[in-house]
């Protein structure tokens, strides 16, 4: 897995005249998955997140509050959105998955130079919050590579993962874009690549 | 019965702070029940080893923590829509991140309101975001 550390942002700007590596365009739009879950939507993972994030919402832990608040059942934090589809302790997908993964093209970034990736955005939309027992899967896709940006922590590309959630009956539930940075540090020297 | 009133919003006010103690045990409680077991959120000798002065919190943490942020305001009726988070400087345990959060607009007619947050620590802003919330029209 690749080691993705947090982001000491500024605004980018965009180096006149540079445009996206050769070869770059061919991921975009590929859609890799499915990719499933190895647990449904269950009240023991929902109550360990809820106790680690101090979040004492009881729609996610207490069926009659979530009955009183519009919902079926019991329900999940909506940012737990991702967490269903981790591969977990030993970096495995469940059977029945896809291999392959959209951001492949972060090997061919790194290969032209760019060993540098910190992750600069994560946004979720929920279309509907999550019941107890759905089981989820997701397809992902490379939806934008940027052209050469010149950024405070060194020059190379935002690349944006869209990946689409899905329950086991193929309704979508959510979507989450993932936006890194792949890039070469200010003070790298190529030839130490 | 919910802790706002939505009809009695507006843009501009603010939320009330919320202060969280980054310890070890809510990095690696918030990775695990996340399921991120990369290295870097448990192991020190391997946060260290890639540069990093100690293990740091994951992104799954960090979005799990603005949306606790937000529901705690808005209370148990109302239900997030999107959470769009900006990731700045890590969250290293002995630190402590301060939310602050304001609305910044309100669609009346979707009874949703746009709340912009920020989580700082001492390092400057580990986060910062733009969090939609719907209301429901009965409680």
């Amino acid at each position: 897995m690749r080691h993705v550390a947090p982001f000491g942002h500024r605004a980018p700007t965009e180096i006149m005249g540079a445009d996206v590596l050769p070869g770059l365009k061919q991921y975009l739009g590929q859609r890799f998955g499915p990719f499933h879950c190895w647990d449904p939507v269950n009240a023991s993972m929902i109550r360990h997140w809820c106790e680690a994030m101090g979040d004492t919402n009881p729609i996610y832990t207490d069926v009659a509050a979530a009955r009183a608040h519009g919902h079926a059942g019991l329900v999940a934090p909506p940012t737990m959105l991702h967490t269903w589809v981790m591969t977990g302790y030993n970096g495995l997908r469940p059977p029945g998955s896809a291999t392959g993964n959209a951001f492949e093209v972060l090997d061919t970034i790194e290969q032209a130079g760019f060993p540098g990736v910190v992750a600069v955005n994560c946004e979720q939309e929920y279309f509907r919050y999550l019941r107890e027992g759905e089981r989820i899967h997701y397809y992902a896709e490379l939806e934008s590579v940027s052209k050469q940006k010149a950024t405070a922590l060194g020059t190379g590309y935002f690349c944006t993962e869209l990946s689409t959630f899905y329950n086991q009956e193929d309704e979508a539930v959510g979507s989450m874009r993932f936006r890194v940075l792949k890039y070469r540090p200010a003070n790298w020297n190529l030839d130490n690549g | 019965m919910d802790k706002l009133s939505f009809a009695k919003l507006r843009p501009g006010d603010d939320l009330p702070e919320l202060r969280i103690e980054i310890t070890a045990k809510l990095i690696v409680g918030g990775a695990i029940a996340s399921r991120d077991f990369q290295d870097v959120h448990h192991d020190q000798d391997a946060a260290q080893a890639l540069g990093s002065p100690d293990i740091f919190m994951n992104i799954l943490t960090t979005n799990g923590l603005v949306g606790r942020y937000v529901t705690d305001w808005c209370g148990p009726g109302a239900r997030l829509k999107k959470v769009d988070i900006k990731l700045g400087a890590p969250n290293y345990p002995g630190d402590r991140l301060v939310f602050s959060g304001v609305i910044s607009s309100k669609n009346d007619a979707a009874r949703t309101v746009e709340v912009k947050i920020a989580g700082r620590n001492r390092l400057g802003e580990h986060v910062s975001g733009a969090i939609c919330v719907e209301f429901q029209v009965k409680e």
